[in-house]
């Protein structure tokens, strides 16, 4: 491909792409050993063995229905919640240059779960209008945090403090609508709240998995805009990008995934925040990684609530696991910044 | 060597209704270093930026080869015309190489790869500038000279005939700004690019510029090459200074010495 | 501004909470006419189970005038402590801070008494501002409103795992702890009041005695010293001041956000700059937001009660939405 006295180059190119590629296999692996735990372990154990052949369909007593309506279901929405909210965050990330730009610090999950826990409680709605309302209340929050942060002047430090200000405010919405549902038990509370994989059913993961294959795949194939895009809006023009189409088409698909997830499995705490962060870390930064993102989501999740179930002596739900592991990474980054001098905006 | 003819029709522009360009006229010389001088807040970066595509002007017409840029589609126009802007983004730990690979999009089609003609260009690109070394290097760790040298290998790569420049020697040292102000007049005399660029002094602009256009209250005082237009009288008019003028001893092109209140004009 | 028109701005603010206090003590799930409240008060008589009522909507009502003072004029120390506008005890992670040591203390220590309550809150609380404050200093331009409303939210976020993993293995906790969590004053009674005001009454002679001195820092503390202020011995007594009134209304009525943030701002915007005005009218501003809040919360919540907590949330975060927008955008 290259003149040989640059032949350095061309390894180095070489280089970055087999990283890419080892990286996105061991994720794959990890995630495919938490899957098999999931599938195994639990109160009762099953070997491997009796799982395939109840996922073949075969009756086992007992271990039919655990596998089949317990294990499967809690496993594939983990899985696809995972991807989503790692591919979303990731591209808000991305676009608005800066970690904490992520939909569940300014406010747009929080939106989502809000218009979720409404429809469910309040409306008793179900299936998939309520992630269409939500997908609606999530692109409202994304748009009013975003005229909003034009006061004197756009700037991405106003954008995430008035998303702060939201996303107290969409929470109040949320402890108001469980009140009103006479729901306020603590797990309930803590599923709309933080996240939670108890108790998904398997009807709602055909929809998930369109919408996260679908809108997957769309960012992927925008992710050539992504990478332009992070160069400053001034040189994308330059460089040919529709940037206004390009924003709305990644602003989109991004929210489309996180409220198709959030409404089957809460807003997963931290995932979005995390997820974009550790892929770049271990992949190489000034990427667009918006696959390995989704897999560390994933991993995340699945890794979280296996965490949750068994390490801990109470069962938790994922949510808190992921909490408790965004907030010291959130710190560090905050102090980093600091350091560094950098301004937000 | 592409000929090709620019020009901005009755342009006036502006952000949120505040005119800062009102009515200009004027034909880049094709070929040649032209560069675009006045006060702050004069408007010359905003003509530039119109020239960019990055302002819609509110009325008249940035004209390329009989069109108007707004007719182009995006890429195409990317392929023809590049900018440097004054502060563009550098995506966090990004080795020199792969950020100068993203100027070649206006060339790449959905799903494919970089191709051969694609590493060729940067390949290029990164040999005129001379920084073929540091291509596996994270642009982080660079200094702010080789960071722009870096940024116009981007430009470079986009391989468009016209090339805009927001005052890419702002920042730098200036040992810096001589060396990019040669590497572009290497760039205009090899490969016979057209640049128009932005630059805050005079006396660099006075030396490296084939051409000028002097911009004071969103109008165009006057244009031309330097050695006919430099004058005290323009420096009063576009700058409210007081100088004299006389000729650099090295390139022989006008050069101005302020006066101020303290001195005295010999 | 002149001094008569101030005065009647205060006597229109004073107005306002006889105001509050009427429709406190005469709305709720039960409603009683505004005549019949003024009878029972002034030992007319009435319908004696409205009497009952009342009597149990006093201390309510009290408690609320009480704790919205310490939350307004806290907000005020806090903001002219920090010289940041959104410098607020929630956006500080007192509330935060004060929840996960009251949690812990319940869960571990089998604390149950009011005065425990206190004590863990205005450690929690004083640890974690310092600690919220301390991350948002760092790097050259100091606390700015964006950094410390991020590393507020990042220890809010971690302390709320962290509640949430303490509560959960414990069921006996979980229900002490669960109208706690998110900020009510439905069950103050008159023991609540009695310990509360010692602790309230030193924060406040603190706050009047520091007004100067704020009013110089508000200079600068270049400025400040050179007027002879000691810079650090006023912030230490500001923080201690405003951490004491948050922790101890949070450490019985549970967190309560946005009041500190809201009221301080909308008094600078009546009564301009000098804390000499704007520190009492805090007082009084916060106990009038926070006794309608409580109200609001009663009639939204019917048949149940909405807990102050998310009524002051769902009002201040538009405030708070506000200041950011009004904020330079090289302050952020």
């Amino acid at each position: 491909m290259m003149s040989n006295k640059n032949a350095f180059i061309w390894e180095g190119y070489q280089k970055r792409r087999r990283r890419v590629a080892v990286i996105t296999t061991v994720l794959i692996i990890l995630i495919a050993l938490c899957a098999v735990v999931m599938m195994t372990f639990g109160n009762t154990v099953y070997s491997l063995d009796t799982v395939f052949r109840v996922l073949k369909g075969e009756e086992i007593k007992g271990a039919t229905f655990t596998i089949k309506t317990l294990r499967l279901p809690r496993l594939l929405v983990g899985l696809l919640s995972g991807l989503a909210f790692g591919v979303a965050g990731n591209t808000f990330q991305t676009l608005l240059r800066n970690d904490l730009a992520s939909p569940d610090i300014i406010g747009v999950t929080s939106g989502s779960s809000a218009a979720a826990v409404f429809c469910i409680l309040i409306l008793h709605m179900s299936g998939t209008a309520v992630s269409v309302i939500s997908l609606l209340a999530g692109l409202l929050v994304a748009g009013v945090i975003y005229f909003l942060s034009f006061g004197k002047g756009f700037s991405k430090g106003r954008l995430i403090l008035i998303g702060i200000g939201a996303q107290a405010m969409l929470n109040a919405v949320t402890s108001f609508v469980l009140l009103k549902g006479s729901e306020y038990d603590v797990p309930t509370a803590l599923r709309w709240m933080n996240g939670s994989l108890n108790g998904v059913k398997l009807d709602r993961v055909p929809g998930l998995l369109v919408t996260v294959v679908t809108m997957t795949i769309a960012i992927v194939m925008l992710g050539r805009y992504l990478q332009i895009l992070q160069l400053g809006d001034d040189s994308a023009i330059t460089l040919g990008v529709k940037v206004q189409v390009a924003y709305i088409g990644l602003i989109f698909a991004s929210v489309f995934l996180i409220a198709f997830a959030t409404s089957v499995s809460g807003p997963i705490a931290s995932v979005a925040f995390l997820s974009g962060p550790i892929a770049s870390r271990l992949i190489g930064k000034g990427r667009v990684n918006t696959l390995p993102a989704g897999l560390v989501g994933a991993l995340l999740v699945l890794a979280s609530d296996l965490i949750g179930q068994f390490a801990l002596g109470t069962r938790y739900p994922v949510g808190v696991i992921t909490g408790i592991l965004g907030a010291p990474y959130m710190l560090f980054l905050l102090v980093r910044m600091n350091k560094k001098g950098e301004s937000v905006s | 060597m592409n000929e090709h003819l620019l020009a901005a029709e009755g342009i006036v522009a502006g952000y949120d209704k505040k005119v800062i360009i009102d009515g200009i006229d004027l034909v880049i010389p094709s070929n040649k270093i032209s560069v675009i001088i006045g006060a702050n807040g004069c408007g010359k970066s905003t003509l530039l930026k119109t020239f960019a595509r990055l302002i819609k002007p509110t009325s008249g017409d940035i004209v390329l080869d009989g069109k108007q840029i707004s007719s182009y589609p995006s890429k195409s126009l990317a392929q023809k015309l590049g900018l440097l802007p004054q502060s563009p983004v550098v995506p966090e730990g990004i080795t020199v190489f792969d950020l100068i690979c993203r100027g070649r999009f206006p060339y790449r089609t959905m799903m494919k790869g970089m191709n051969k003609a694609d590493f060729e260009a940067v390949e290029e690109a990164m040999e005129i500038m001379g920084i073929t070394e540091l291509a596996n290097r994270s642009v982080d760790e660079l200094s702010g000279g080789q960071r722009q040298r870096v940024w116009i290998a981007l430009a470079l790569a986009q391989q468009t005939d016209i090339l805009l420049l927001d005052e890419p020697t702002t920042f730098l040292d200036i040992a810096y700004q001589v060396e990019i102000l040669d590497l572009l007049t290497k760039l205009n005399q090899e490969r016979g690019t057209t640049i128009v660029m932005v630059l805050h002094d005079i006396n660099l602009s006075a030396r490296y510029a084939d051409y000028l256009f002097a911009v004071a209250k969103g109008e165009l005082i006057v244009q031309g090459t330097p050695q006919e237009i430099i004058s005290s009288e323009l420096m009063k008019e576009v700058f409210s200074l007081d100088c004299q003028v006389i000729e650099d001893p090295v390139a022989g092109s006008p050069l101005i010495v302020p006066i101020g209140k303290y001195h005295q004009a010999t | 501004m002149k001094i008569r028109k101030k005065l009647v701005l205060f006597i229109a603010i004073l107005a306002a909470i006889l105001f509050c206090v009427l429709l406190s003590l005469a709305w709720g799930s039960r409603s009683i006419p505004f005549a019949e409240i003024i009878d029972i008060l002034t030992g007319k008589g009435g319908d004696s189970f409205n009497v009952d009522v009342v009597r149990t909507r006093i201390p309510r009502t009290i408690f609320g005038i009480l704790a919205g003072a310490a939350l307004g004029v806290s907000g005020a120390l806090m903001q002219s402590i920090t010289r940041n506008p959104i410098a607020d005890p929630s956006i500080l992670g007192v509330n935060t801070g004060a929840s996960l040591f009251v949690v812990c203390g319940i869960a571990f220590f089998n604390i149950n008494l009011p005065q425990q309550y206190i004590w863990f809150a205005l450690v929690g609380g004083s640890l974690t501002s310092a600690f919220v404050y301390a991350v948002a200093s760092i790097g050259g331009e100091g606390a700015t409103p964006l950094k410390l409303a991020l590393s507020g939210a990042a220890v809010s976020m971690a302390f709320g795992s962290l509640v949430s993993t303490v509560m959960l293995p414990k069921s006996n906790v979980m229900d002490d702890f669960r109208f706690w969590q998110v900020g009510s004053i439905g069950g103050a009674g008159w023991d609540d009041i009695k310990i509360i005001v010692p602790y309230l009454l030193f924060g406040f002679v603190i706050a009047i005695c520091l007004v100067p001195s704020l009013n110089s820092l508000a200079l600068g503390d270049e400025m400040a010293t050179s007027l002879g202020v000691n810079t650090k011995l006023t912030r230490g007594l500001g923080a201690l001041a405003g951490v004491l009134l948050c922790g101890a209304t949070t450490a019985l009525a549970g967190p309560i956000g946005f009041v500190g943030l809201m009221i301080p701002h909308f008094m600078r915007s009546l009564f301009g700059p000098d804390l000499k005005y704007i520190m009492p009218m805090s007082a009084f501003g916060g106990a009038c937001l926070l006794v309608i809040s409580d109200v609001m919360g009663r009639l939204a919540g019917s048949p149940g009660e909405l807990e102050v907590g998310i009524v002051t949330a769902f009002l201040g975060a538009p405030v708070f939405i506000m200041v950011a927008r009004k904020a330079k955008v090289k302050s952020l």
